[in-house]
Order: structure tokens, then sequence, then C-alpha cells
């Protein structure tokens, strides 16, 4: 036991000495929080609203101008034809045809009222959706003024506190878990292919050392790194970002150490089929790059293509994030994200037999 | 006094390769021993099989009274080795090298004197990644010593070494051996083996195919009629350039 904690002690003020380590392990994280927390991409930018006024009346000019007013929408204006392009072209969310008889006047009994074409751009559908829920507020507004008829219902809108998701909120944990996932597979692979190639661990297993107190100690000083990572990445968040954990902070670590245990093994796994140092940047990419974007690290996995879902669905990273996230977003408890510590564990014990079989510490 | 190592007709084959072909040899207590051969002579497997890191297909050897086939670990503990073509753990300073493997032992050790006795005493604080060929050697020395071991194992330690440090390392070799161990190496450098060894054996194809000392191996071609072609320069271009530069106790 002396010989495992000396040893892990040993790794540790090492690794602190390798620069290139601490800047991946530690800043490269806090880069990817601070870049996106900073662009904040996940907010809800604007939608554009092409005009298309065919009317060009007062009537028409009035709708204009309080269209304009509503900040949500970013208006231009244009003939029908260029509108419908800029349409096609993805660079309007709806283009709105005003038609020619438009006119704001109480409609008289069986006369058929003005007809506003909405054109929507398919790619876009929360932004329709948005852009026509304010276009159809404003027109009913429009016909209470004229019509003055008090509204029949009202609606009065609360904000509730705490729960106001903000999207560092919901990124910090897609974060750790990217960094987990990263620095799971990367710290095993680089630094054992390159061990391995170098003879280094040839010359370590000419000693005495069993190669379970060697493995042990490599696996306790990655997770005690990765938890000091964690700590780290979640201070950054909760002190610069002002990111609010709801959860218990004990349970984010302790699921973060079920996905450390996760991507070790997978590290180890993968290891396996790796055997020179160049091969070694390539299988990392086939790895992580997948779960990077399948996973809902940067962005809620709605996103996913319906024919990418099953693969999102089951992979890796997508169970260790969606706990961190219930956690760390929405207070879950431990029984709450049941299903994802099962997925968590499963992959544990499926890339564990798989490194068991394959991976040597000599070539 | 029985011999520290004992191997009797040692084989290892890969595929249709003999790499040890049938070898027997006894090295004696405080001896310095050579196995002398070209590249692919099988001396690093025969070496290697001693180590505990190779498996003989069959053959005995007994190394500081240990079965190496039965009891590999057991071989581990009482040797000190210095592999080809192996290399430290990034990140450690040289003190910490020389720690760490005393722990693979189950040992502490005073690292500053290791460090003293192989002349290196003022880079132990350098990583070990950042000394030079020579350097690296005499650490690698150091951290073989670590466990007292009866029997130095050092597999090529001089090649890709330059002139100065070759003879700063003979001489380290020299006084491991007056301090009691039994040091057993490989080399390709038929000097070294000259002016290092007390015995040499031969190998070549797997086999052993000569086996003195030295001397007695000189003496015994020459008594068979042999002289060389041309007169022996009486100093050769490694005698110029060491009287240059200056051998002794030279950084390299």
């Amino acid at each position: 036991m002396r010989q495992v904690f000396g040893y892990t002690l040993m790794l540790l003020r090492a690794y602190t000495r390798d620069f290139t380590a601490l800047f991946f392990g530690f800043f490269f994280p806090l880069i990817f929080m601070g870049l996106f927390g900073i662009l904040n991409f996940g907010a809800f930018g604007h939608v554009a609203v092409g005009i298309v006024d065919e009317a060009s009346n007062a009537d028409s000019q009035a709708f204009h101008a309080g269209l304009a007013e509503i900040e949500t929408l970013q208006l231009s204006s244009g003939t029908s034809d260029a509108q419908l392009e800029s349409l096609r072209k993805g660079d309007r969310d709806i283009v709105l045809v005003i038609p020619a008889d438009f006119k704001i006047a109480p409609a008289r009994q069986g006369a058929a009222v003005p007809t506003l074409t909405l054109y929507a751009n398919q790619g876009r559908g929360e932004q329709v959706a948005v852009g026509s829920a304010i276009l159809m507020q404003v027109i009913d507004q429009m016909s209470f003024a004229i019509t003055q008829t008090a509204p029949v219902v009202a609606m009065k809108r609360e904000e509730v506190a705490g729960r106001n998701l903000k999207y560092v909120d919901f990124l910090t944990p897609g974060i750790v878990g990217m960094t987990i996932m990263q620095l799971g597979v990367a710290s095993v692979m680089f630094s054992f292919v390159v061990d391995r190639q170098r003879g280094v661990i040839r010359r370590i297993m000419a000693t005495p050392i069993s190669r379970r107190n060697y493995m042990a100690a490599h696996v306790l000083e990655r997770l005690l790194l990765a938890v000091v990572q964690v700590l780290i990445l979640l201070a950054v968040a909760v002190f610069a970002f002002k990111v609010s954990i709801v959860g218990s902070l004990g349970l984010v670590l302790a699921i973060a150490i079920l996905g450390s245990v996760l991507f070790l093994c997978l590290g180890f796994a993968v290891t396996g089929f790796v055997t020179t140092e160049n091969q070694a940047p390539a299988i990392m990419q086939l790895v992580t790059l997948p779960q990077m974007f399948l996973s809902g690290v940067f962005f809620s996995r709605d996103a996913v293509p319906a024919f990418l879902k099953p693969v999102s669905d089951v992979l890796p990273l997508t169970f260790l994030n969606d706990a961190l996230r219930q956690v760390s977003t929405a207070g879950a408890g431990i029984v709450d994200v049941g299903s994802d510590l099962i997925g968590i564990v499963v992959w544990s014990a499926i890339t564990f037999v798989i490194a068991f079989r394959f991976f040597k510490l000599e070539a | 006094m029985p011999p520290i190592v004992s191997v009797r007709e040692l084989r290892k084959s890969y595929g249709q390769i003999k790499a040890v072909d049938g070898v027997s040899f006894d090295v004696a207590e405080r001896e310095v021993f050579a196995l002398l051969g070209p590249n692919g002579a099988g001396k690093t497997t025969t070496v290697e099989i001693l180590e505990g890191l190779r498996e003989a297909d069959s053959g005995t050897a007994l190394v500081a009274g240990v079965d190496v086939r039965k009891n590999p670990s057991g071989v581990k503990e009482r040797i000190g080795v210095q592999l080809q073509q192996s290399a430290f753990p990034e990140n450690f300073l040289a003190q910490e090298i020389v720690d760490l493997f005393a722990l693979f032992y189950g040992r502490r050790v005073d690292s500053l004197a290791l460090l003293r006795a192989v002349g290196l005493e003022d880079k132990a604080r350098q990583k070990s990644e950042k000394l030079s060929g020579g350097q690296r050697q005499r650490l690698s020395i150091a951290v073989a010593m670590v466990n007292e071991p009866q029997v130095l194992f050092l597999d090529e330690p001089t090649t890709g070494l330059d002139p100065q440090a070759r003879r700063n390392l003979w001489e380290l070799i020299r006084s491991i051996r007056d301090r009691g161990t039994t040091v057993f190496l490989t080399t390709h450098y038929l000097d070294e083996a000259e002016v290092l060894c007390d015995r040499v054996a031969i190998m070549d194809n797997g086999r052993i195919i000569a086996l003195d000392s030295p001397r007695s191996l000189i003496t015994h071609l020459l008594g068979r009629g042999f002289s060389k072609p041309v007169q022996q320069q009486q100093a050769s271009l490694e005698d110029v350039f060491l009287d240059l530069t200056g051998h002794a106790l030279r950084e390299d």
C-alpha cells in the first residue's frame, strides 16, 4: 500500500511539471468555458423577419412600425422575390407578406378580412415558432385596439427565480463531462503508448513491483487529478460565471468519479489497439469527437438529427453529461439519475473487459 | 565459491529463429564478465532471460542462487539492471528517479549518496530527460544500485557514448566491482571487453564460441601462429582525440 500511495504521489508531483498536460487538463477546459460562456451561444438570438409590404399604405406602415419596436425581431423589407430568395438562402427565418388590401379597420360582417401570408424557414423551427407567436400577439393587440373589446382572457406573466436556466448553467456540466472524457482517454493513451514505446514500462517491470501495484498507482493518480480538475472547473463556473449548482455538490463529484472510472477504462481499452505514438491522436479524435457533439456538451441533444439519435442515446458521455446536468441544473437526486448511473456502470464493465483482454503493458 | 550466475543449455526461439541456441556458462562472484558479439548474436535475449524479463524455452539459469525460470521476481530483488532501449519516466528529477526505483524495491535510500557515487550529485535537481547520454547512463547505473544488488547487468552500457563518457563509465564499473558487486555486461566493442573484463564469452548466432580471459584468448590466437598483416599503429585516432580533449573527469 505504501508503494501504491508513494508512487501515486510521485506521479502527481511529476504531473505538476508537465506543462502540456497541465495546459490541456486545466486551462483548456476553462478556455472553452470562458469562450462559450462569454459568447453565450445558447442564448436565443433574434428572429430575422422579412416584410413584403404590398399595401404600402398608412395602416401597413403603422403595422410595420409596431413590429420594429419589438426587440426580438430583426426586420428587413423588400420585394417579395428578394425576400423569398433570402429566406431560401437562410438569411430570413420568416417572410411576412402584407397584402395590397391591408387595412386596420373593424371587419364588416361577412366581408373577407385581409390575409397576411407567412413563409417560414423549415430549418429554423424554434425561431419560426417564437417569431410567429410574436406576430400573432401583435395582430391580436391591434384587433383589440380597433374593436375596443376587452380581451377575453388576460395572462399574467411571472418570472420564477432560481430555475431561470442561463446557458452557462447548462454548459458547465457539459464541460465537466467533456473534460472527464478527454482526460480519462488522453491521460491513459498518450502516457502509456509513449512509455511503452520508449521502454519506460519495461524498465519498471525489471524491478519487483507488481503489475497490480503499478496499475493501481496510475489509476489512483488519474482519479485524484480528475477530482481536482472538476473542483477547479466548478469553482471557476460558480465564482466567475455565477453558475448555480442546484443539486448536491457531493453527488456531482461522485458522478464525476464514476465517469472518470468509465473513461479511464475506455482509455485502457482503446490503448490496447494503439501501438505507436503517431496513431494516438487520430484514435483519440475518433473516440472523443463524436461524443463531444452527440452527447450534449455544448448544446442540447434535441439538436441531434433523428437518424443519429439512437447512437447519441447510448454514448458513454451522454449518460455522464445527463447525470451531471440533472443534478447540477435541476437538483436531481441519486434516484432520479439512476438510469444514467446504470448506463455509466454498464459502459465501465464493457470497457473494463475489453481493456483487460487487449491492454498490454509491454509491446 | 559457487558461481553467482550459472547457465546450462539455455534455449529460446522466436519462430524459426534460434536466438539462444544451447548456451552454458558460469560467472564467478566479483568478476566483470562480458557477453561479446555482433548485433543479433543473442546477447540481449540471454541477458533478459537472466534478468527474469523473458522466459526461456528450455535449460536452467541460476542467478544469485535463484532459479530464474521458477522465481523471476526473486531474481529481480537481487539484481540491478540497465536495459538497452529503455528510458525513465518524464518530468522526474534525477534524484526522484532514484527514490522512485527504490520505492519499487520497497526500500528507502540515500538518493544523493547514490548519485554522488556515479558523479551526478550536482544534477540531482535536473529532469532526467535533460541529462546528456553519458549522464543518463550513469543515472541508470545509480538506479540499478538502489537495491544493493549482488549482480549488476549492463546491456551495452557504452553504446552511443563519446570516448570520454565511455572511459568515465569504465572507471565507474570498475569501482562498482571493487566494492563487491559482480558485473555482467554485453558489448560489441572489443576494446571495451579487453580493458574492462576479467572474462569474456564470445557469442555468435545464439551460441557461445569462445570463453576465457581476454589475455588468454589473445595468447591462444597468437599460439596458433596468428599475426596481423599490417604493423600495429602505435597510437590510434582515438588516442589523439583523447590526448587533445583530456579524458579524465571531463563532463560529458
